[in-house]
């Protein structure tokens, strides 16, 4: 092993979640599949959630989710631990509890020391650790680039899953992490990050949404979901979407990691962003002191990102105070439910 | 004309050979050859972000995107209040009092308008101004610094005075110069600082 650390942001091409398929070409690929039913499938491709879930009786039903991806930052051991945070995640949003998960890894053995593996794998375990989730297998194929994530299982109680499909007018919007992992890990990929942002910005992505999934269970929550490869308005955007309904979102307020919006100037901007405006770009209208780089923002593909919670109006402010002290600090009001203009989201 | 061609980069890397381009020496003019959509949108946010006109145009089944320094005079974004002008740093200066240090009031009030008087030494880096507490009172009809103040943001410093502080000391339609501003807009200016001065 040689002295220097290793940068496994340099062995590969596109970054985390914005190494996603395009989603119009994964739209193509998906739209009109002839896919078999079953009455005791709660949500299944055709709701589009961010997992799906399988009743088992009255009061039980499974959720499945899974992701993996090619590293976003250079350490081993952080990357692990991102990866499995992020594949946890869609569980959390959709209100279940996840128990076991199995490993999913394509490795380069040719070019990579099998230690690194190891030391991601460790990464991985320290996730679900902490989550209460036992690792009962995996998978693993030979691949000229890393990539890595987990394939979970978790349960819930079947008349308390929170989709993302019921948006109720005069509910407002709760935000539980800052944006702009994907503009900082393209920083990270070119040298230009501190070692204390790339701190804070593996340490947001590697937390949980766990805290914040056990919070909002005792609160009037009308739809929830996890911000992700999409970005904040492409996962807004499937809220939106068929819901009857329109969002408002004070751009100001939307929490961002500071170096951020200077990167994003300066056009450290993964592709993924592009992808996701050019896909959801139709139901967004932005007002026009909105800055190009904050729309940029608002549209970077987030790796691990925190929860986007529509919680009745009387309620929301308790549950955000709820979170806080909970420990999910970047707790942010980021904009409400309305009832018009239909199946479009304003920027101000 | 500098010419970089980055076909066939991934990204950050078209962005980076720019950077590092700039880091030598701003060119007066470059072209910049790229082959897909989002290397052509970041190379364009980089020269403009350096205030560069940008012109993007097709070449053959790839873009090439010029930028040409701008002679003079920095096209500031609408109602954008975060753009600073070209090269300079962001300062931001937090008054918390109508007086500097402790412990003669006289003496104090002195220093702090010599300090005011003295601010336009630090040029263009010198961004926003924010009063709150009894600092708003020198915003006020009578104080000794307005001059001083209406001097400072006829050069471009923004200057934002805490509307609940005015409200406290009775000051809302005695204010001179500024604008009154509240706390969100405070603390978003800290975060977009390069560097926040509490005095």
């Amino acid at each position: 092993m040689t002295g220097k650390p290793i940068r496994l942001t340099q062995t590969v091409k596109g970054a985390g979640c914005a190494a996603k398929l395009a989603p119009g070409d994964l739209d193509r690929a998906l739209c009109g599949l002839d896919l078999p039913v079953d009455d005791n499938l709660l949500v299944g491709l055709e709701r589009a959630d961010d997992a799906g879930v399988y009743r088992i009786s009255a009061e039980l039903a499974l959720v499945q989710t899974l992701d993996f991806f090619p590293p976003m930052v250079d350490a081993p051991y952080a990357f692990g631990r991102i990866a499995a945070a992020n594949a946890l995640s869609d569980i959390y949003a959709m209100g279940g509890t996840p128990k076991t998960a199995m490993n999913i890894v394509a490795f380069p053995a040719k070019t990579l020391d099998i230690s690194v593996l190891r030391a991601v794998i460790e990464g991985g375990l320290h996730t679900m650790r902490e989550a209460g989730v036992v690792l009962v297998g995996g998978h693993t194929v030979e691949d000229p680039e890393l990539k890595y994530g987990l394939s979970v299982t978790g349960f819930i109680h079947p008349d308390r899953i929170l989709t993302k499909k019921s948006l109720r007018p005069g509910d407002r919007l709760l935000l539980t992490k800052p944006l702009g992992t994907g503009i900082a890990c393209t920083a990270i990929k070119a040298g230009m990050a501190g070692s204390e942002i790339t701190e804070r910005v593996t340490l947001a992505m590697a937390t949980l949404n766990r805290e914040a999934a056990l919070t909002m269970a005792d609160y009037s929550v009308s739809a929830c979901t996890d911000i992700t490869g999409f970005g904040f308005l492409g996962h807004l955007a499937e809220m939106v979407v068929e819901s009857g309904a329109g969002v408002r979102i004070r751009s100001a307020s939307v929490p961002v990691h500071p170096e951020v919006l200077e990167w994003a100037a300066m056009g450290l901007i993964p592709t993924g962003a592009y992808n996701n405006r050019t896909f959801r770009g139709k139901f967004v209208t932005f007002a026009r002191n909105v800055p190009q780089r904050l729309q940029d923002v608002l549209f970077d593909p987030q790796t691990s990102g925190g929860l986007l919670i529509a919680v009745a109006a009387e309620e929301a402010s308790d549950l955000q105070q709820a979170l806080l002290k909970r420990g999910v600090t970047d707790t942010t009001l980021v904009g409400e439910v309305v009832a018009a203009p239909q199946e479009m989201i304003l920027v101000e | 004309m500098k010419e970089l061609n980055c076909r066939g980069l991934a990204c950050p890397a078209p962005v980076l050979q720019l950077k590092e381009m700039f880091d030598k020496g701003t060119p007066a003019a470059v072209s910049v050859i790229v082959d897909n959509e989002a290397a052509r949108e970041n190379v364009s946010r980089f020269l403009e972000h350096k205030n560069f006109q940008v012109v993007v145009e097709p070449f053959g089944v790839d873009f090439r995107v010029v930028g040409t320094a701008s002679a003079g005079g920095c096209e500031l974004l609408e109602g954008s209040a975060t753009v600073a002008s070209p090269g300079a740093k962001k300062i931001m200066v937090m008054v918390g009092a109508d007086r500097l240090g402790h412990g003669d009031d006289g003496l104090g009030a002195g220093l702090m308008l010599n300090f005011l008087k003295t601010l336009k030494e630090m040029g263009p880096d010198l961004w926003r101004l924010v009063f709150v507490n009894n600092g708003v009172t020198m915003t006020a009809e009578g104080a000794q610094a307005v001059p001083v103040l209406q001097g400072l943001a006829a050069t471009g410093v923004q200057i934002l005075v805490c509307g609940t502080c005015l409200d406290h000391f009775k000051l809302l339609n005695k204010k001179q110069v500024g604008e009154t501003t509240n706390m969100l807009d405070i603390v978003t200016s800290m975060q977009l600082a390069d560097s926040v001065i509490n005095i």
